[in-house]
């Protein structure tokens, strides 16, 4: 028999986030050179001393780590090794004429019109720069010549750096625990927490196991929406990623009924007030937002200072 | 002094679901952290350190295990993180027992693939100049070696459907995987192209699920269970990232990295393939699992498929990672099932069971690769 969590179907939906990372990345000087040069319609190889050619040029062998001698030009044709078929697009293995490796790139041609050994040549796309995508893909060239790796006496300056961004989706589901939580705040306005093992103080957010005793939870304990600020900071630097204008108040609050921090953002209209009002021991309370709440931590908007 | 040897005293893991819609990773992961204890005699309380493993990429957060160690049981313990197949986790405990330094060791991998998009994970792990640009990623690389292999096999994509067949219906029997419906081999063919010439059943199916696995010293372990499968030789190593550089086109090395981990393992042991009575194996894709088969000297190149289905080594009893691969736990889900089958053979049709090999892998076409020897 298998484990299984305490769970039941839940009404909230998944919630739903998103990862973007801006990168700058850094080819290096062989795949610098490469995507420098493919609006010269040029195929930068590396040679190494054994006078094996690599295309596209690496600054190392993939297998024996060493270096290469010198940058060279591939010629645009050469040989399909393996292709399959992915979301429709034909990706094979390309093995330039006079090169020693093989690497992959699109394969302009049905699956079905493709054999092992056929001769295809590099379809470049103009609009494109600074991209292995200059190349388009590879197109069956039956009758192209066989073509030669030629040396490279002058060359472009390496890019220096790419600018490139991920973004990845997500659908976090809450669980039985967080699940509750934020159904309680969206139909109630309230904080639920559990009662850690043997105490009457609430976990927030809710959980299984309780992380300290690893040990069963208690029952459910509404938590009042006034607190106590037991950590903070105040936040005067803007950052990539930040919800908010700065300044403000990054604050850590134990909530009336809990045990463990919640994290949440107090506004300042001036730094020096804030400075004197706002700090441990300090007593805050809720402010929610006005309208319809979502089931979500911001349907708290701030925290403000009760004034005694 | 001599190294210690270590046992494989419990196991737990959740149900493996291609959606848990309705447990987030904690809820998974303290499932099977509670229940692995159940029966063992041993508590929270007696374990010395935690090793966990788990994509950072797939959890959508950045050293996610700091937010599950609570549910790790890992609270003022030492605990860290593998960012690889759970089989390294395990591969770092044992080390860590074997050294003397620790007694007992919790191993705890988890995964939720359903919340992310699986082919954007597999993109983020291929070079971004030259191959993520083009589209080559996990699919395209199975896609080629599936080609390679049936040319140089003789084998149809029949034979392959059959095999996945098998597989699938091996998962349904243990009642560990949950399957709606039952693919035949005509479904399997049947289902949308994954990348020619598979089919996307003929992929391993990414799950959600969590594993834990109890290790401890000897004679801990033989004093908490009744019969435990000792861990005798491990062996782990890493192919070149270029699919295409890995020696082209040769079957016999399309899967050289396995084959290197498998030799350290067995050199370990002190035994070799055909004393096995027990493989769980690892594969990303069919194709994957018998180029696995042929690397860990169980068949002769392009002859996986017989030992797969009918050798004398039982292979993927538990239906291996075609129906269920929880990314990132695969490995240590396989190790889980194989000390069980040999610890209490009576649940698995009886015998007397004594050597089984695990294998785990990681990365595109699995570049890397880590193989277990246990005995009992």
């Amino acid at each position: 028999m298998f484990s299984a969590p305490d769970s039941y179907p839940i009404d909230l939906p998944t919630f739903h986030s998103e990862i973007n990372l801006p990168y700058t990345l850094t080819p290096g000087r062989a795949a610098g050179t490469f995507l420098a040069e493919v609006k010269n319609r040029r195929i930068v190889a590396s040679r190494f001393a054994s006078g094996q050619v690599v295309a596209p040029a690496q600054d190392f062998s993939s297998t024996g780590g060493e270096e290469p001698e010198a940058f060279v030009e591939a010629p645009h044709t050469g040989v399909l090794t393996a292709f399959t078929r992915v979301d429709g697009q034909v990706i094979g293995f390309i093995r330039l004429d006079g090169c020693d490796n093989d690497f992959p790139h699109r394969i302009l041609a049905e699956l079905d019109d493709l054999s092992i050994g056929q001769r295809v040549e590099a379809a470049w796309d103009d609009s494109v720069e600074q991209s292995i995508l200059a190349v388009k893909g590879f197109k069956p060239a039956p009758d192209a010549p066989l073509g030669t790796v030629k040396p490279l006496e002058t060359m472009e300056e390496p890019l220096g750096v790419i600018p490139y961004a991920m973004k990845l989706d997500y659908e976090h589901a809450y669980g039985p625990y967080y699940g509750r939580m934020f159904d309680e705040i969206r139909e109630n306005g309230r904080f639920m927490g559990v009662r850690s093992p043997g105490s009457d103080v609430a976990l927030l957010p809710p959980r299984e196991i309780d992380d300290v005793a690893h040990s069963r939870t208690g029952t459910w304990k509404a938590c009042e929406d006034t607190g106590t600020i037991r950590g903070c900071s105040i936040i005067n630097m803007e950052v990539y990623g930040q919800t908010r204008k700065v300044p403000y108040v990054y604050a850590e609050i134990v909530l009336d009924g809990a045990s463990t921090r919640m994290i949440h953002v107090i506004e300042i209209d001036s730094l020096e007030e804030a400075k004197e009002k706002i700090k441990p021991g300090t007593r805050v309370r809720a402010v929610w937002t006005q309208g319809e709440r979502k089931g979500r931590v911001s349907d708290i908007e701030r925290f403000e200072v009760i004034e005694e | 002094m001599a190294l210690s040897k270590v046992g494989v005293v419990a196991t737990a893991q959740t149900e493996f679901r291609p959606a848990w819609n309705n447990a987030q990773h904690i809820d998974l992961i303290s499932s099977v952290v509670t229940s692995v204890f159940k029966g063992s005699g041993l508590t929270i309380d007696d374990v010395d350190f935690i090793i966990d493993s788990g994509s950072d990429v797939l959890d959508g957060r950045s050293i996610s295990n700091c937010g599950f160690l609570g549910a790790l049981g890992a609270h003022h313990k030492e605990e860290a993180r593998v960012e690889e197949d759970g089989l390294w986790a395990a591969l770092y405990g044992v080390n860590k027992i074997r050294s003397g330094s620790s007694s007992v060791g919790l191993i705890v991998a988890y995964s939720k693939p359903s919340e992310s998009n699986v082919d954007l994970y597999w993109n983020a792990q291929v070079e971004p100049f030259y191959q993520r640009p083009v589209g080559f990623g996990q699919r395209a690389a199975n896609g080629i070696l599936a080609q390679r292999y049936l040319a140089e096999s003789g084998l149809s994509r029949r034979d392959l459907a059959d095999l996945v067949a098998e597989r699938w219906a091996a998962a349904a029997t243990s009642g560990k995987v949950a399957i709606d419906d039952l693919p035949d081999a005509d479904a399997v063919l049947a289902a949308e192209e994954g990348a020619a010439p598979l089919t996307e059943l003929m992929f391993a199916r990414p799950v959600d699920g969590a594993v834990a696995v109890l290790i401890a010293r000897e004679d801990i372990a033989r004093r908490v269970s009744r019969n435990p499968a000792f861990i005798t030789g491990m062996g782990t190593s890493m192919d070149t990232h270029s699919l295409a550089a890995r020696e082209a086109g040769r079957l016999s090395s399309a899967a050289t990295a396995a084959a290197t981990a498998a030799a350290m393992a067995y050199r370990n042991a002190g035994w070799a393939s055909a004393d096995a009575d027990i493989a769980e194996i690892s594969g990303s894709s069919v194709i994957g699992e018998l180029l696995a088969i042929e690397a860990l000297g169980l068949a002769e190149a392009g002859k996986g498929l017989s030992a797969a289905r009918d050798g004398k080594v039982a292979i993927n009893r538990s239906g291996g990672a075609l129906p269920a691969d929880p990314i990132m736990a695969t490995g240590l889900v396989r190790l889980a099932e194989a000390s069980r089958q040999l610890s209490q053979p009576e649940l698995f049709g009886g015998g007397a069971p004594r050597r089984a090999i695990v294998h785990g892998a990681g990365g595109v076409a699995m570049q890397n690769n880590c193989v277990f020897t246990l005995e009992v």
